[in-house]
This record gives C-alpha cells, structure tokens and sequence, in this order.
C-alpha cells in the first residue's frame, strides 16, 4: 500500500455527463442511504474520466450530501479506484501475504527495471500503468496480476513479459 | 447512584452503576480499562482493541469493553496473561511507527500513548525497519496543529466532527499502515468547537496552534473554572503556572465535563478567551490617569460618593453574585440608582444551538435573582439625572450599541472599580484595579438558571483586590461572607437548605422544584 492521499486536482470541473447523470439518479433510489452512492457514484466517475480526480471527489460529495473527507476516505481506501491518470494498459499486482510470499516483488522489480514504471507511475510512451493493490481475492493462484480487468494466475516474470509483448 | 448491578471483577465482587460500559462503570470505582478509541460524548468504536477483556461466561474469549454493558453477574477477567499479552502486542503495534518524540511532543506529560506505555507495554522496540514517515505540523485550520506520525487513529477527532459539530472535516484516508488523518484539500476545519479535538486526542498528533510550546504539561496548575465568555458557563480547567522570576499566568483553557452545562466540550472562542485574563487588563489603580496607592483612591472616591447627589451604580453582567450583592448594599446606602444595563455584551444572532450563547456575559441571570434593572429605560433615565457614575467593570461602550452614551457621559464624573483596561476607566476621575475572574471565586447563574460556583485559580504576585473588597473600602455595609450569604439565601431561598459543603459540584438547577434540593 502506497500513500493515495495526494489528489490530482485538474483544474477543470467536473461533472456527469448525461448518461451518467441518468445513472447516478437510477441506482440512487436503489439504496436506504445517499452515502451508499459514495462506490457507485466513484466508479461512475472512472468510467467517465478513466481517473478521478480532486474534484470529482468535491462533486461526488456535494452531490450525495456527505461530508468530502467521507468521499475521500473511500477513494484512497479501495485501490480499484486510480487517483491519477492511468496508461492504456493499467496493470494491478497484488501484494497481500500469498501473493507477496510467491514472489510478486520479483514481477514489481521487473516492470521497473524493463519498463521503467514504479508502482503509481505511468510509462513515458503512456502505455502502461502500474499499481500496487490490496488483495484480489485469488490467493490459491497466487501471485496473481490484473491487466485491464483481467485476471491472470499464477504469474511469473516469463508469463508477464508474454503478455505484455501482446498488449504493445 | 441510579441503579446498580454486581458482578465480579478478577473474581472480586464489586457494585456499579447499571446501564454503562465496563469502561465508565468501573472508572467509577477506580478500576482502569485501557482504551484510546472510546470517548464518553463519541461512543464505542472498537477500534483500537486496548480495552479488551475476558468474560467467563462462554462468549468469544474476548471483548471489547467499550461495547460491553454490565451485567449481574458478569464476571469480567482484567488481569489474565492473555489480555496482558494483548494489551502488550496493541501497545507494540501502535509504537511501531510513532516517532517517539516526548521530549519535543507537547502532549507528553498527559499522553495517554506515554501512559499506557509505562503501564501494559514497558519494552524495547524489536522493529529493525524504517518508520513509514507521514505528515508533520499540518495546519488542519481553526488553530489546529496536526502530526500524522503520532497518531494512533483512533478516530475520535473524525467522530467528533462527524458526530458533534456535524462539519465533517477529518477523515482517515488511505488503509494499513498508511492511513492518516487529513482534511480534504481545500476544505479544512472550519467550525466554532474545533479545538476540542486537541482536548480528544489521547496523544499529541492533535496541538493547538495558541499552546504549542508554550508550557511543559507538568509545570501547569490544573484549577477548576467557569468560562465566563458567554452565558453558557462552560466548564473549564484553569492551566496556569508561575514561570521561575515571572507572575502567575494562564496558559490554557480546557473544557472540564459538566453533565449539566457543557457536556464534554467548550467552543473556540471561550477556550481562547484566557487572552483577556491575561492581557489588557487595567494594571494600577490611577487618579486622575496617573497611579496612586489604593488609600489615596479611595479617599477620593469617598468624598466623590458622598457628596454625590444623585450617584448610578453600574454593574457589569460578568459580576458574581457576591458582588453584586455587595455593590448593591453601598448603592442603597448611598441612596443611589443601581444599574446592570448591558447591552452591549449581547450580540444577536451570534449563539448557535450548542453552546455558543448571543449574551457574552456569565451573570446576567443573577440581575434578576437580585432584583437589579438591566433596562435601557431606567438606564437612560438615570443617567440622566446622575451627577456620577460609579462603573463596576460593566464594559459599556463595548459595542456600537452604547455609542449613544458617549456624550452624556463625556460630561460625567465617573469612578471605575475594573479589571480591565477600557474606555470608561480611561477617562475615569478615579479607576480602582482589581481582580477578574481567574483570581477570584463566587456564584453565577447561567442563561439555563444552573447556579454554579468556582473558585479563585490564579494567585498573581501583587494581587489586586476582590471588587468587594473595594466596596467595602467605599463604606459598602455588605460585604462580609456572613452577610452577603444571608442576602443571597434570602434573594434565592433554596441556597438556604443546602450546606455549602454539600454544594453540588455539577451546580444547582434552579429550574427544578426546590424541594429537590432539601438534604434533610
């Protein structure tokens, strides 16, 4: 786990665009709680934007009536949600206990050795991104790496540098 | 005591107040459970795991204490290896990644980390890796200093501001031994209680900006107030000390629990208003704008009463009851008008539904306990027709509210019995200094009619006197213990019943029937 506390703030503000508007009004009537929309509303943002950033978390609180700092806790919380622009390929290596044991840091050192990306960094060409992420629920195969959704099992670094040549 | 259950405790039998948490129950009775997390006014979190215990009854080997209620019965294990080993292992997790600062930590000497530390943990650190560094002197806003690095994330300061100021400003982001405590950017602490959380902070990752590094925790005197900064009469601790070579000073306020008046908490502007015990007060008494000894004053000041045909007693809404009284007893004595006009110390619209009050003033209650007219009408009047006025620290040109007075009084003799330097002492004939409410005890009634009583905390090296005590120097016929007890017994009879020893400590609801009060 990497400190997430530093917010990207774009500038620019944000909002739903139309579809997502729509969205964020259908699944609202879904829960008890408007603060059950804190996950939702940020994967909304995600799909939107790929990111979120700052102020999406202002608006995502101003929109639901919570407190900022709620919203905020949730965002840096789950590492599912990337803080900061993400490359075409967003890669997720797990680094909880089993897939720390089976040899994950031996994949991180590869990636920053061959592509040059730290976890939270993103490569110069803009092609992949990597992060470093809590639990994946898939300990039995562990280690395991998550490329664009996708899970891949019992990852070694062979495996990896196959399916990356695949995704250049 | 409410009702009471018995249960065991380390196989003792012991009897506690029913309807609490094991925690609350047993402090009473002076037995300690360790916790961080669980605050009386926040609730029970069960964070921070300290505060487990054992139950022999067949539950879960282990409970959290906070969350626990007593029971009849219960028997409740405190001193097995297994919770020692526990307490152990939370006190080792915590250190983990605190800095370990004490000798340049402000909370050290009240901290409960240091506390607990010297208690259930009292071992080397085994951790041979670098600390995760976080956050140092983040400026949360509202005079609010915060250090993630010694924070134990207990959350109490993300409750309060969640659950009582409902402002929400803190949060806890990030997970694991990354998470801190931070503000969203741009959204910092911004409300009128916020200092509190520095009084909540079990360490010192929470320091206010107005007391960092100011005073060593173990030099202070820890003395029991009343705020006097509005009608509320908060609770508060009077931390001063008498630095080597310096005078007596305050270096703090704090809120001291009232379940009556304030609960667990002051506002800002009440725990910073020990500035003005402090600051700006009127030093020497002066004739005429220049110091003189307090005989010389009060020579003048006699012939000025006496000769007076018509003299305005003014009191200040701050006065104690005790003072009034006495100032009331010259002023009938001296067949003069007596006012308590004030005014100026109310600023509508300020007060909120929690503690914050629109009367700035601690007694406005006891004018009429005592029978004194606030009124502008009979104020005006009497100004009017007054050849002198007689200010007993009222501060009545305070606000724009009075400027109306400003010519009548320009024309006026004015004697000026005030702690505090103002434009009435400053173009007083006479001005006698004396002490304010630090340096001094009495009675006060709140907005709420909770008669409360304090006691002098500060003691400065040249004291000044008591406002009675110049009165009497005045010829004021009231102003001894004996007969100033009589008047307010006979002004307020259910004082009369109760012994002052037996005086609640939580003060007096006069509200209630007074047969509630009767000790018999």
């Amino acid at each position: 786990m990497s400190d997430r506390s530093h917010l990207i703030f774009t500038g620019k503000p944000f909002q739903f665009d139309a579809e997502r508007d729509a969205e964020f009004e259908y699944l609202v009537k879904r829960y008890p709680s408007r603060e059950s929309m804190i996950l939702p509303a940020l994967w909304l943002t995600q799909e939107q934007e790929g990111w979120v950033p700052g102020e999406a978390i202002a608006y995502i609180a101003d929109r639901i009536g919570t407190f900022a700092s709620q919203v905020y806790e949730a965002a840096t919380f789950y590492t599912m949600y990337n803080l900061h622009p993400v490359g075409r390929n967003h890669i997720c290596i797990c680094r909880t206990l089993s897939c720390w044991l089976r040899g994950k840091q031996e994949i991180v050192d590869y990636l920053a050795n061959e592509i040059g990306i730290r976890p939270g960094e993103i490569s110069e060409d803009g092609q992949f991104s990597l992060e470093e992420v809590e639990c994946l629920g898939h300990c039995g195969t562990a280690p395991v790496v998550q490329i664009n959704g996708e899970f891949h099992e019992n990852m070694d670094v062979e495996k990896l540098k196959q399916l990356l040549s695949g995704l250049r | 005591m409410a009702e009471t259950v018995k249960l065991f405790v380390n196989g003792q039998e012991v009897e506690v107040e029913s309807g609490k948490n094991l925690i609350d129950a047993f402090k009473v009775i002076g037995v300690e459970i360790p916790h961080f997390c669980y605050h009386p006014a926040l609730g029970a979190d069960g964070n921070c795991r300290m505060c487990l215990v054992g139950i022999e009854d067949g539950r879960p080997p282990l409970v959290p204490a906070c969350k626990t209620p007593v029971a009849e019965g219960l028997k409740v294990q405190l001193d097995t290896e297994k919770i020692k080993k526990i307490q152990h292992d939370v006190m080792e997790l915590e250190l983990i990644n605190h800095p370990t600062d004490c000798p340049v930590c402000d909370q050290a000497g009240e901290c409960t980390l240091q506390d607990y530390y010297m208690t259930y943990d009292h071992q080397a650190s085994r951790m041979r890796v670098p600390q995760v560094l976080k956050g140092k002197k983040m400026d949360f806003g509202c005079g609010v200093i915060h250090d993630q690095e010694r924070c134990v994330l207990c959350a109490r300061c993300v409750r309060f501001t969640r659950l009582i100021t409902k402002t929400g400003e803190l949060g806890i982001v990030n997970r694991s031994d990354e998470a801190r405590v931070t503000t969203f950017p741009g959204r910092k602490l911004d409300n009128r209680y916020a200092l509190n959380v520095v009084d909540l902070c079990p360490v010192g990752a929470m320091t206010s900006k107005d007391f960092r590094f100011k005073q060593r925790a173990w030099f202070l005197s820890r003395s029991s107030g009343i705020c006097h900064g509005c009608a509320k009469g908060c609770n508060i601790f009077i931390d001063h000390n008498r630095e080597k070579g310096g005078d007596d000073r305050i270096y703090r306020f704090r809120a001291r629990h009232n379940g009556l008046v304030n609960g667990y908490f002051i506002c800002d502007a009440g725990r910073l208003s020990y500035h003005q015990e402090n600051e700006g007060r009127l030093g020497t008494t002066r004739l005429a704008g220049k110091d003189c000894t307090i005989d010389e004053a009060v020579e003048t000041a006699r012939r000025k009463i006496e000769n007076a045909r018509k003299p305005l007693f003014l009191i200040s809404p701050n006065c104690t009851l005790e003072q009034m009284i006495a100032i009331k007893g010259l002023a009938t004595a001296r067949k003069g008008r007596v006012s308590g006009y004030s005014d100026s110390y109310i600023m509508e619209g300020d007060g909120d539904d929690f503690l914050i009050r629109d009367d700035k003033s601690a007694n406005r209650a006891g004018f009429a306990a005592l029978g004194i007219d606030t009124t502008l009408e009979a104020f005006r009047l009497a100004l009017n027709e007054a050849d002198l006025l007689v200010n007993f620290n009222n501060d009545l040109l305070r606000s724009e509210a009075s400027g109306t007075f400003t010519e009548k009084l320009s024309a006026l003799t004015v004697i000026a019995v005030s702690s505090h330097d103002n434009t009435l002492t400053r173009k007083a004939t006479v001005a006698f200094s004396v002490s304010s409410y630090s340096e001094y005890g009495g009675t006060i009634i709140n907005q709420d009619q909770i008669l409360q009583r304090f006691t002098a905390a500060v003691v400065k090296n040249d004291p000044v006197p008591n406002m009675i005590e110049v009165v009497r120097l005045l010829g004021g016929p009231v102003t001894d213990d004996v007969t100033i007890t009589k008047a307010m017994q006979d002004a307020i009879p259910v004082l009369a019943g109760i012994e002052a020893t037996a005086f609640p400590t939580a003060g007096l609801n006069l509200k209630e029937k007074e047969t509630d009060h009767v000790t018999a």
